[in-house]
């Protein structure tokens, strides 16, 4: 338990330096992220931009990585998107009754975990910003992201669009919002933000591509 | 036409019917032929059409497993790992899915391979082509594949060839890449495409033929067209009916396939038809032409045997009967011929038997009934004569000898009289009474009169020559003539009637021949029937004698004989 809030601690401290202010009164940074017409955009990921250099920091030491999970249940992966701070290892056990093969050629990370059941597949540690795209060889279907992101400062938003960044020290902050459709690059949303107390509305606009429906064959969608 | 009215009824027949099967013969094949070609025509027309829409289907089906078969190979997970290796510089293996590509070309017969990174670049072609690494995202199908980020499959023109060709994405999960595949549209598919619908296909646009199962020589181009469709072709020795149907693509100009089916073939049915048509034809021409002969030979034998049964008649053989035995129109027309033969032999007998008592044109105008039951005027010239010294003679000569000898005179004198038209009236006892000009009126009867007198003395010599070599007295006689108007008709009650003339000049001539004794004279005539004389004559005497009964006496002249005749109808001296 001790070493969970020592982790926890750890991080916070990290990222506060990152932040270039180290306050220690945290604040909440709230909005919500809207499409052009005003809709609420849910599973977009708010987070604070790094400075560049920051990127190619060194990851946090094997210790203060922390596992996260993305699970395949009744072939899907569960859940479709998961944010991870650079440096995290994921694990990707499989509570199907059946074989997976999942993969990923994206950039970020390329990796395979060859037909496995169960928990039988090694973590994978992703310890590169961006986004990797999960596949299963097996199931066209089944698709998951992973974003991978420099920061731990980032929140994902309800199914009302709304997010809720909190304990960021007080100080000066660019946001940017990202979404696996959003026509926009993150960088392009940047909104800067003076964070003395706690500030309810920042708002972000994404225009979205189309929902693409999953890969059909012959006009006989796949189901899962 | 005249020749036509001229020809037999047999012929007539003949030709008749022959005439009819023919036209029947030459309107039914006519008929055949409107209808069936018609029907043929259409019948290949629906053909064509039906293989059009057969070969749509068939390139359908043929882009729709090109189709598959590309999503398949794009599902393949080594292809997509390589494919995966253009995100990285450093890991980017072109060689590999080049390798690939002719590898699935063998696999699934494709001619070409193509592989495009997620935005269109061409990053691998099999065989190598010049546009890797240009981007194709304006090239179909592969522009509504990027659009769609799905498969597309459509007709293009590479490098001069057409093909059928599929863009599929490739899935890592997302679309990482495009697999594009191509299939010829060349000769050997148009050769197996008529296998399959036996109609030969051309595909071509208005520029180029890109394929076709003719032979080169042969193929069509595009301005061999006229505006019909189907439209007729002569192709060789053969006609065929070509169908454009328009085929989707994207070409800088419409893509067509021409489809072709033999017409000639399509008729072969119908010339089969014809053939028997004409067959059955010419069976039942001989059938009706042995049927006319059989017909016309039914109803012509007759009306020949009858026509020579007429002829037989004209000639004056009333005896003859025609012998037909049927019940229909000709054989009551046989019957009604027999019947009228038999009215006319009974009415000649009668004329016959008639004749015998009076005289034939006498009997003849009776029983035409030219004889006016009134009577009428008429101009004729009468003739007496009579054997002179008969009493005498009858005294010397046995009664039947008497009989025998008047009869072979009076034969004589009938003979001279008919032989100039005249009718011996009445027999005397020695003599008869002539008329000329009745029954049968001639305008010449003073000159008949007096050359059947001339007549009556020549005959009477020969007579008298075998009198003499009997032993007997030759016979001497007188002959009077007066030409005058008299009533001619029928005499007497109705149960004894008879033909004869009424007036004054019958006595005048009976007077007359009486004169001819004392004037010692054979022919006397009176002056009325001298004045119609030519000169035919030879004139003898004239003398003005007074006649019994008249108080003038009459004006007489003496015939002689015929002028540049032997005759002498000079009394004989004893």
């Amino acid at each position: 338990m001790h070493r969970v809030i020592l982790s926890i601690l750890l991080t916070l401290l990290s990222a506060l330096c990152l932040a270039g202010v180290v306050n220690a009164n945290p604040a909440t940074i709230s909005g919500s992220v809207t499409g052009a017409d005003g809709a609420a955009i849910a599973d977009a990921v708010v987070f604070v931009q790094t400075p560049t250099s920051a990127q190619s920091a060194t990851p946090p030491p094997e210790k203060s990585r922390t596992m996260e999970v993305v699970d395949q249940v009744n072939k899907a992966f569960v859940p479709g998107l998961r944010v991870v701070v650079v440096g995290t290892s994921v694990r990707f056990p499989n509570h199907d009754q059946i074989h997976h093969h999942v993969y990923s050629f994206s950039p970020a990370k390329t990796f395979e975990l060859p037909l496995y059941k169960g928990e039988d597949a090694a973590p994978v540690v992703f310890d590169k910003v961006g986004v990797v795209k999960l596949g299963c060889n097996i199931h066209d279907w089944m698709s998951g992201i992973i974003l991978v992101l420099p920061t731990p400062h980032f929140a994902v938003t309800d199914g009302s669009g709304r997010f809720v960044l909190e304990n960021l020290p007080k100080g000066t902050y660019t946001l940017v919002a990202w979404h696996a459709l959003s026509k926009l690059k993150p960088e392009e949303t940047a909104q800067p933000v003076e964070l003395d107390a706690d500030v309810p509305n920042v708002n972000f606009k994404l225009a979205l591509l189309p929902a693409r429906a999953r890969p059909a064959v012959h006009g006989v969608r796949a189901e899962p | 036409m005249r020749g036509w009215h001229g020809r037999s009824l047999r012929t007539k027949i003949f030709v008749a019917f022959s005439a009819l099967i023919l036209t029947v013969l030459v309107a039914t094949l006519g008929l055949t032929q409107l209808v069936v070609g018609r029907d043929a025509t259409r019948t290949l027309s629906r053909e064509l059409r039906t293989t059009g829409q057969v070969f749509e289907s068939l390139l359908k089906e043929r882009a729709t497993r090109l189709q598959t078969n590309s999503t398949l190979l794009a599902s393949d997970f080594a292809l997509k790992r390589v494919f995966a290796t253009h995100f990285d510089p450093a890991s980017y293996d072109p060689e590999t899915l080049a390798s690939a590509g002719l590898s699935y070309r063998q696999r699934i017969g494709v001619q070409l391979v193509w592989m495009t990174d997620e935005t269109g670049k061409l990053i691998a072609a099999s065989p190598a082509n010049q546009r890797v690494g240009q981007s194709l995202g304006g090239l179909s199908p592969l522009k509504e594949a990027l659009a769609n980020q799905s498969a597309a499959g459509d007709v293009v023109e590479v490098d001069g060839k057409l093909f059928q060709m599929a863009a599929v994405p490739v899935l890592g999960p997302d679309v990482i890449g495009f697999l594009m595949l191509g299939q010829a549209i060349d000769d050997p598919v148009a050769a197996q495409l008529k296998v399959d619908t036996h109609s030969d296909v051309t595909f071509l646009t208005p520029r180029q033929v890109f394929a076709s199962s003719w032979p080169v020589a042969q193929r069509n181009l595009w301005h061999d067209f006229g505006l019909q469709n189907p439209a007729l072709l002569q192709i060789g020795t053969e006609r065929f009916l070509s169908l454009v149907v328009p085929v989707r693509a994207h070409l800088d100009q419409p893509l067509y396939a021409l489809i072709q089916g033999s017409y000639d073939k399509a008729l072969t049915p119908l010339h089969a038809l014809q053939w028997r048509i004409a067959i059955i034809g010419t069976l039942a021409m001989l059938g009706a032409v042995l049927i006319g002969v059989f017909l016309a030979g039914g109803i012509t034998g007759p009306v020949r045997a009858l026509v020579a049964a007429m002829q037989e008649v004209l000639r004056g053989n009333l005896r003859y009967r025609t012998h037909v035995d049927r019940d229909d129109e000709i054989g009551f027309m046989a019957r009604t011929f027999n019947e009228m033969v038999d009215g006319l032999e009974e009415r000649e007998q009668i004329k016959d038997t008639f004749g015998r008592f009076v005289s034939r044109d006498v009997a003849e105008a009776v029983l035409s009934g030219r004889v006016p039951l009134a009577g009428e005027r008429l101009e004729v010239t009468i003739l007496f004569q009579d054997i002179r010294g008969f009493t005498a003679l009858s005294e010397k000569l046995d009664p039947v000898a008497l009989l025998r000898l008047l009869n072979q005179f009076f034969t004589e004198v009938v003979a001279a009289v008919e032989t100039e038209g005249g009718v011996v009236k009445q027999f005397t006892g020695d003599g008869v009474m002539a008329l000329f000009g009745v029954p049968q009126a001639r305008t010449d009867h003073p000159q008949r009169a007096v050359r059947a007198a001339l007549g009556i003395v020549s005959r009477l010599e020969g007579l008298n020559g075998r009198l003499r070599q009997d032993g007997l007295e030759p016979l001497q006689i007188g002959v009077g003539i007066h030409t005058g108007e008299v009533v001619a008709g029928l005499i007497g009650p109705d149960a004894r009637v008879e033909y004869g003339v009424v007036g004054e000049p019958v006595n005048l001539a009976s007077r007359i021949e009486a004169l001819t004794k004392d004037f010692t004279a054979t022919i006397l005539i009176s002056k009325e029937a001298a004045a119609r004389l030519g000169a035919e004559f030879v004139v003898g005497r004239a003398a003005l004698l007074p006649v019994k009964g008249k108080l003038l006496p009459v004006e007489v002249v003496e015939i002689l004989g015929l002028a540049g005749g032997h005759l002498d109808a000079r009394p004989q001296l004893p």
